[in-house]
C-alpha cells in the first residue's frame, strides 16, 4: 500500500514515536494526541468506505481497537500507516459482523444505475464524493482502497477475500462509473 | 472503439499489462481517439481519487473514545519479574527513551529552577519585573536553559550510559545500533530546541507544560530501564 510520506520534521517524528510508547504503556494522553494526528484520515476513509452515518461510530471503533492493539506495533513502519491497515481490517470485520453479506461485486450495467439513481434530479449537483459514496458497495470499497489510499490489488483481494482478477475489474468499473462525475 | 480493450484501459493506466499486450493496446489506442479519450477520463478519475481531501469530523469524537477506553486508561504495569531474554526495544520506544531522558531531564531541571526562582514564575508578569530590568535573554541564560551542562541533565544522561554499558550484552546488538543512532538525532533535537528557548524565553507557560509532560515521560523511561537492570 502507499505509505505515509517520510517525515522530515525530527521533533515531530520523535514526539510520536514519544507518544505511542506512552500511550501503549496507558497513557490516555499521549493517545489523544495521536487521535487528533490521525482522526481527520482516519475519518474519510470510514466515511468512504461505509457511509457518512456510520463513520463517526467506525472512527471511535478504530481507534478504541487501535487503543487496545498498541502494544502490538513494532515501529516497523510509521504509526499512521499501522493505523490505516487496522482501521481497514476493523471496518471490513464490522462488515462481516453486521452480516452483510449480499452480492456485492456486480458484473452488470447496474453500477452505472446505482450511481446515478441516487442521484436523478438535475437540481443535485452530484460531485465526485458523493458520487463514490453510490457506488455498490464491492466496487467502491476496491476503488477507495486502490485509488484513494493506494492499496495494490494483491493487498486488496487478499483483504477483502476476492480474486485479483475480480479486484481489477470492480476498479475499472468503478471508474467507468465515476468519469460523469468528474470536475470539468 | 473496442470493446476488448475498453476493458482493459484500467490495467494499461496502472502499468499492469503484460509487456507484450501493452504494446497492442498503445497501437490500438494510437488508432482509436474513443479509447483515448477513455483512457484520459479514467486517468483523471484516479488523479482525483488520488487527491480527495481528508477532513475532521463534524464534532469531536475523542470524548466518546475517552469513555470506552477509560477502564484501562491507566498505566499498565510493566512487569518487572527477572527476565533471561534478550530485550529488543522497537525503534520508537528507543527513540521515545532517547527524547524523554534527554527533555524530560532538561523539562524537570527548567520547572524546578522554575520554582526556586520566584522572580521568574510564570504566574508572575513580565512586565511587572521590578526595574532594573535585564533583557530576557540574559535572565534565560541566567536560569540555565536546560542543556549539556544542566546537572540533573548531565546525570540522567550519564545514568542511561551506565545502564547501557552494564547491560549492553543483554540487548540486541540492533537495537544498540539503532539507539545510539537515535541519540544522535535527538541530540541535535535537544540543541535546536534550545535554541529555540533562548530566543522566546518568556515562554513560562509552554515550558512548564512541556516540562509537567516530559515528567510524566521520564518515569515511564526509569521503568524500561529498570526492566533491561532486572534482566
Amino acid at each position: 500500500m502507499a505509505t505515509l510520506p517520510d517525515e522530515p520534521d525530527t521533533s515531530r517524528w520523535s514526539a510520536e514515536a514519544a507518544d505511542v510508547t506512552l500511550a501503549a504503556a496507558g497513557d490516555a494522553g499521549a493517545f489523544e494526541r495521536l487521535y487528533r494526528a490521525q482522526v481527520a484520515r482516519i475519518h474519510a476513509l470510514c466515511r468512504r468506505m461505509l457511509s457518512a452515518d456510520e463513520a463517526d461510530e467506525a472512527t471511535q471503533d478504530v481507534f478504541v481497537r487501535a487503543w487496545e492493539k498498541l502494544g502490538t506495533f513494532r515501529g516497523e513502519s510509521a504509526f499512521g500507516t499501522w493505523l490505516h491497515r487496522l482501521a481497514v481490517n476493523v471496518l471490513l470485520g464490522r462488515r462481516a459482523a453486521h452480516g452483510l453479506r449480499r452480492e456485492r461485486y456486480h458484473d452488470g450495467d447496474d453500477i452505472f444505475a446505482s450511481v446515478s439513481a441516487r442521484h436523478d434530479s438535475p437540481e443535485l449537483s452530484v460531485d465526485f464524493e458523493g458520487a463514490i459514496g453510490a457506488l455498490p458497495e464491492g466496487a467502491r470499497e476496491v476503488f477507495v482502497l486502490h485509488d484513494v489510499e493506494g492499496y495494490r490489488h494483491e493487498e486488496i483481494a487478499g483483504m477483502l477475500g476476492v480474486a485479483v482478477g475480480t479486484s481489477k475489474s470492480q476498479l475499472h468499473r468503478a471508474r467507468m462509473a465515476l468519469r460523469q462525475y468528474l470536475d470539468r | 472503439m473496442n470493446e476488448h480493450w475498453t476493458d482493459r484501459l484500467s490495467e494499461y493506466l496502472d502499468g499492469e499489462l503484460p509487456d507484450s499486450e501493452r504494446a497492442v493496446a498503445e497501437q490500438h489506442l494510437a488508432s482509436c481517439p474513443e479509447c483515448q479519450e477513455l483512457l484520459n477520463d479514467l486517468r483523471a478519475v484516479k488523479t482525483r481519487a488520488a487527491s480527495l481531501p481528508s477532513s475532521q469530523p463534524a464534532h469531536d469524537l475523542w470524548p466518546g473514545i475517552a469513555e470506552r477506553i477509560g477502564r484501562s486508561a491507566m498505566v499498565r504495569p510493566i512487569s518487572t519479574a527477572p527476565s533471561k531474554r534478550r530485550i529488543s526495544f522497537s525503534m520508537p520506544q528507543l527513540a521515545a527513551a532517547a527524547v524523554l531522558v534527554a527533555v524530560c531531564s532538561g523539562g524537570a531541571a527548567w520547572l524546578m529552577r522554575g520554582e526556586l526562582a520566584p522572580e521568574a514564575a510564570p504566574s508572575q508578569p513580565i512586565a511587572a519585573a521590578p526595574a532594573p530590568v535585564r533583557p530576557l535573554a540574559a535572565r534565560a541564560v541566567a536560569r540555565q536553559i536546560p542543556g549539556p551542562s544542566t546537572p540533573s541533565y548531565a546525570s540522567a544522561v550519564s545514568e542511561l550510559e551506565q545502564v547501557l554499558a552494564e547491560h549492553r550484552g543483554q540487548l540486541d546488538s540492533t537495537t544498540v545500533r539503532v539507539l545510539e543512532q537515535n541519540l544522535a538525532v535527538i541530540n541535535q533535537a535537544v540543541a535546536d530546541a534550545q535554541a529555540a528557548l533562548a530566543r522566546d524565553p518568556q515562554n513560562a507557560y509552554l515550558s512548564n507544560h512541556l516540562a509537567r509532560t516530559m515528567q510524566q515521560k521520564v518515569a515511564l523511561l526509569r521503568q524500561a530501564a529498570s526492566l533491561a537492570a532486572q534482566s
